[in-house]
């Protein structure tokens, strides 16, 4: 994959971005209000699914293995590499093939993406612990993520409204 | 040219809604069903291995400390002083077991809050720790309530 100087640069940015909400997520714990293990907002999933539609499938992909590499490192908690990287990892494949269909949204990828990334930090949580205890908690996050899938989905659709008349929106 | 994307909700949208709602069911279906006849069991593993078993009642005794990985838990009886005469070993209510303390980064296991059903967990990831409630009905004939 041949990259342009526009596009490593755009890269570099929406990374940047990516951790940059990850970092403000954290400031908002989500688990205060529902006690779960794993649960968050997924703002980081905005920037994902945009780099999927403005720059494809491969530098969403780049985009997303630098943020959970480079979140883990700054977190200086390697173990959680894992869990970030099979939860966005899931997320994209599932997202990449729902932007494909297409009778779906934003809404609906975004959707099918934030259950995917819960679905996937389940699974580490099942090869770390070694135990199907997580599972418990699987109904929960697949439920919370209509909510944060939705909310990310709303999000992403104002952002390519505002973006519609860029050159980013023409690849 | 990159297809621009649909930014309003169609009718697939719905279908992928519905599709993650009846997993959740699903999951759901399977994972709460309820314990078994045996006495209600809270069962500590650490880092996937079995260390500790015991009766909840157990804990009005201290509570218990569990180390791995650097953090260390303390599992302690839940009681809803709004309503001790109904504060009960973890069967009914909010009365349960909980990790009054961890010094985990995250906390979500403190923020857990009470377990009290069969099949409920409390997962400390940092510490690789989970308790898991099992076994037990509303007929077990555990403990009712605590007097006095």
């Amino acid at each position: 994959m041949k990259l342009t100087a526009k596009q490593l640069t755009l890269c570099a940015l929406l990374t940047a971005m990516a951790l940059a909400l990850s970092y403000l997520e954290n400031l908002f714990p989500l688990s205060l209000a529902i006690p779960v293990p794993g649960v968050k907002l997924g703002l980081a999933n905005i920037v994902t699914l945009f780099a999927l539609y403005a720059l494809g499938p491969g530098e969403a992909l780049l985009i997303l293995l630098a943020r959970c590499l480079l979140g883990a490192l700054f977190a200086g908690n390697m173990n959680a590499l894992i869990f970030s990287l099979l939860g966005g990892l899931s997320a994209m494949g599932t997202m990449i093939l729902l932007s494909r269909r297409r009778g779906l949204s934003v809404y609906g990828v975004s959707v099918g993406g934030a259950a995917a990334h819960n679905c996937g930090q389940i699974a580490a949580a099942l090869l770390t612990l070694g135990s199907a205890a997580p599972l418990y908690y699987l109904p929960i996050l697949l439920a919370v993520s209509l909510l944060t899938g939705g909310l990310t989905g709303l999000a992403s659709a104002c952002l390519f409204q505002g973006l519609r008349h860029t050159d980013l929106m023409k690849g | 040219m990159k297809p621009s994307p649909k930014l309003r909700p169609t009718v697939w949208d719905g279908l992928v809604v519905l599709c993650v709602a009846a997993l959740a069911v699903g999951v759901a279906f399977f994972q709460w069903r309820g314990g078994t006849t045996e006495a209600l069991t809270a069962v500590v593993s650490v880092d996937g291995t079995e260390a500790d078993r015991f009766a909840p009642a157990d804990l009005l005794e201290a509570p218990r400390t569990y180390e791995n990985n650097g953090y260390t838990l303390e599992v302690a009886l839940s009681i809803d002083y709004e309503h001790p005469a109904s504060s009960a070993l973890p069967s009914s209510g909010e009365s349960g077991l909980r990790v009054a303390r961890s010094d985990c980064p995250t906390q979500d296991c403190v923020h857990t809050g009470t377990i009290s059903r069969s099949g409920q967990s409390i997962v400390c990831l940092p510490a690789r720790i989970i308790i898991r409630l099992e076994g037990g009905t509303p007929e077990d004939g555990g403990v009712d309530a605590i007097l006095g």
